[in-house]
């Protein structure tokens, strides 16, 4: 493929050269927020508010990182989402990994009210379920707890998880199982000793899937915690907004240290990701 | 979930009449699949079930936030209000533009991204990871940078738009009652078109080669090459991105209500934006839960559409 690209004809590389040109204008729209807030972050004041905006970052600004912790508990923040976005991912698979194998390798009446009903909850608004959650929990006393908010996030997650794991097992063929259950293996192992093995990159995009949804979200984080020391770092950005208090560039430098993980963290497995949620979804 | 199914972890077991016998007495049974799928079940029932039956038992009384306790049952009057609320015809009006917009816009950057991401380039593995660096960004940061972003005097899109000599690149368009929903549209769109082109990334490599070689070699312009070989391939896809999108996009409330709150004079407000301002900023839990249950059947609606559109799209394929 690259040896045609590299002998083009004089039409071919015109046609070549516009086609890079939308490349990089849709890469540089997909990344400039991004970029924009690590220019903001590394900006001093008075050029935030000049006349032109400053399109470079001055890394000279780059204490500004180390500031923000004595200004806003922001290590507790981070702290927090990544303790819920851990949570979620472990709970989220331990809870879907055996209902995929079912719906993959079964037939069983109630199949497809089960598999309705996971696609059903899609269709459920979190900020709809955020009062009954509550009642809920102020009963079950999980209100202010982190391990709740782990909960409340699961159950968005396992629906779409137990899928996308089902559409890799569909893949596992059947010869491979039944190797193992003339070994002795009872179903339990086959599937976390054979099946879970061979569909570990479908794993690892569920996980990431889960991970994010933990480290993003915002709606239960708002409204089943109150306490402050039990904030996520969503929480704690969103309050930025609208107060005037702290500095712009300090705000910008926590929403890049919240964004950053995430980012970087999908880019170094976003290989899995997309085989994972493709053979998911395309499957359907 | 072990604990659930004793005798088949049992592994001094020997010969296969004793394992078949007794150590796969669950496995070979028909309530194995029950067991695999018993506790998400369960866990979902609780977490999901419970808390939705609830807010359709909450819709049918006048509970307030401020005494939850006091609520009267009142039938239907909640979505009898909302029958006859113009400032709801709004909601649903405005719910189903940005829903449409989304979804549209979406898959339309979706495509155009994944076909110029298919040919072959250098650089290309890069410059797909980096496309979808969007989606991987939190919606809280993304709103408090498109806030920034949109800032009338000193943000980067005003300053473009004057640059160009844009009249409306002098207001905060997010405080502009015509521009707000486009503002709103833009981040939108940014966030979520990367996960359509990689959906349609993944399809484009299920176009057969040959076919599209054999119909170039015909002399087929780019155009009808398109239309013959590369969307019938990707048709389901892009039928089941439509479902997605117009849910995700149905339930989206983080993004807009931290970039707008709904506002100016309700020109973002959609349904889950309502909802949440009626039970938190109004009180009215009752009326709340009526507004949410509409959206359930609004997203129950899309999908039965969906389901009858695959079947016959099935059913054509098969004859």
């Amino acid at each position: 493929m690259s040896a045609a690209a590299s002998a083009p004809m004089p039409a071919m590389s015109m046609r070549h050269a516009l086609r890079m040109l939308a490349v990089l204008a849709l890469l540089g729209a997909a990344a400039f927020p991004i970029y924009w807030m690590l220019v903001t972050s590394l900006t001093p004041s008075e050029a935030l508010f000049g006349d032109r905006p400053q399109m470079l970052p001055s890394f000279s600004r780059l204490p500004v990182y180390g500031e923000v912790f004595a200004i806003k508990p922001v290590a507790t923040w981070l702290l927090n989402s990544a303790w819920v976005a851990i949570g979620t991912t472990v709970l989220s698979i331990g809870l879907a990994v055996f209902p995929a194998y079912a719906l993959s390798r079964f037939r069983f009446g109630g199949k497809g009210a089960i598999g309705f009903g996971l696609f059903a909850t899609q269709m459920l608004p979190e900020a709809m379920l955020v009062v009954p959650l509550y009642a809920i929990f102020s009963q079950l006393s999980l209100l202010n707890t982190l391990s709740g908010l782990i909960l409340a996030n699961t159950a968005f997650t396992v629906p779409v998880i137990t899928w996308i794991l089902k559409g890799a097992i569909d893949g596992v063929p059947i010869e491979v199982e039944e190797a193992a259950r003339i070994d002795g293996c009872s179903r339990i192992g086959i599937v976390l000793q054979v099946v879970v093995p061979l569909i570990a990159p479908t794993l690892a995009a569920a996980a990431v899937i889960s991970f994010f949804h933990g480290w993003n979200e915002y709606v239960f984080a708002q409204t089943l915690i109150t306490e402050e020391r039990l904030h996520t770092a969503s929480v704690g950005l969103a309050g930025f907004i609208g107060e005037l208090s702290t500095p712009l560039d300090a705000v910008m430098a926590v929403g890049v240290m919240y964004t950053l993980p995430a980012v970087a963290f999908y880019l170094v497995v976003q290989r899995h990701v997309v085989s994972g949620m493709t053979a998911g979804s395309v499957k359907g | 979930m072990a604990a659930v199914l004793p005798s088949s972890t049992d592994p001094a077991i020997a010969g296969r009449a004793a394992r078949d016998s007794r150590a796969n007495r669950l496995d070979g049974h028909r309530l194995m699949p029950y067991a695999l799928v018993l506790p998400a079940t369960l866990y979902l029932l609780v977490f999901q079930g419970y808390p939705l039956l609830r807010e359709l038992m909450l819709s049918f009384t006048s509970t307030s936030l401020l005494s939850p306790a006091d609520g009267q049952w009142v039938g239907l009057q909640n979505y009898a209000d909302l029958w006859r609320d113009p400032d709801f015809h709004r909601v649903i009006f405005t719910t189903l533009l940005y829903t449409a917009a989304c979804v549209a816009s979406a898959i339309g950057l979706g495509l155009g991204s994944a076909l110029l991401l298919d040919a072959p380039f250098r650089g290309r593995g890069i410059a797909r990871a980096l496309v979808t660096i969007p989606w991987a960004a939190p919606p809280v940061a993304v709103a408090l940078i498109f806030i920034w972003i949109y800032n009338a005097q000193y943000g980067v899109f005003g300053h473009t738009l004057r640059f160009f000599g844009i009249e409306a690149g002098q207001e905060n368009w997010l405080d502009s009652m015509q521009h707000a929903m486009p503002a709103v549209l833009i981040t939108t769109i940014w966030q979520i078109f990367p996960f359509a082109s990689v959906v349609l990334l993944a399809a484009l490599q299920g176009v057969p080669s040959e076919l599209r070689e054999a119909a170039v070699m015909d002399g087929a312009d780019r155009l009808s090459v398109f239309k013959a070989v590369v969307w019938p391939t990707i048709r389901p896809s892009v039928a089941l991105l439509a479902l997605f999108s117009t849910i995700w996009s149905l339930r989206r409330f983080d993004l807009i209500w931290l970039l707008t709150q709904g506002g100016p004079v309700g020109s973002t407000n959609t349904l889950v934006i309502d909802l949440y301002r009626r039970a938190f900023v109004n009180h009215h839990l009752g009326q709340a839960a009526a507004v949410g249950m509409v959206g359930v059947v609004i997203a129950l609606a899309v999908t039965l559409v969906y389901f009858r559109y695959t079947a016959r799209a099935e059913k054509q394929g098969a004859r």
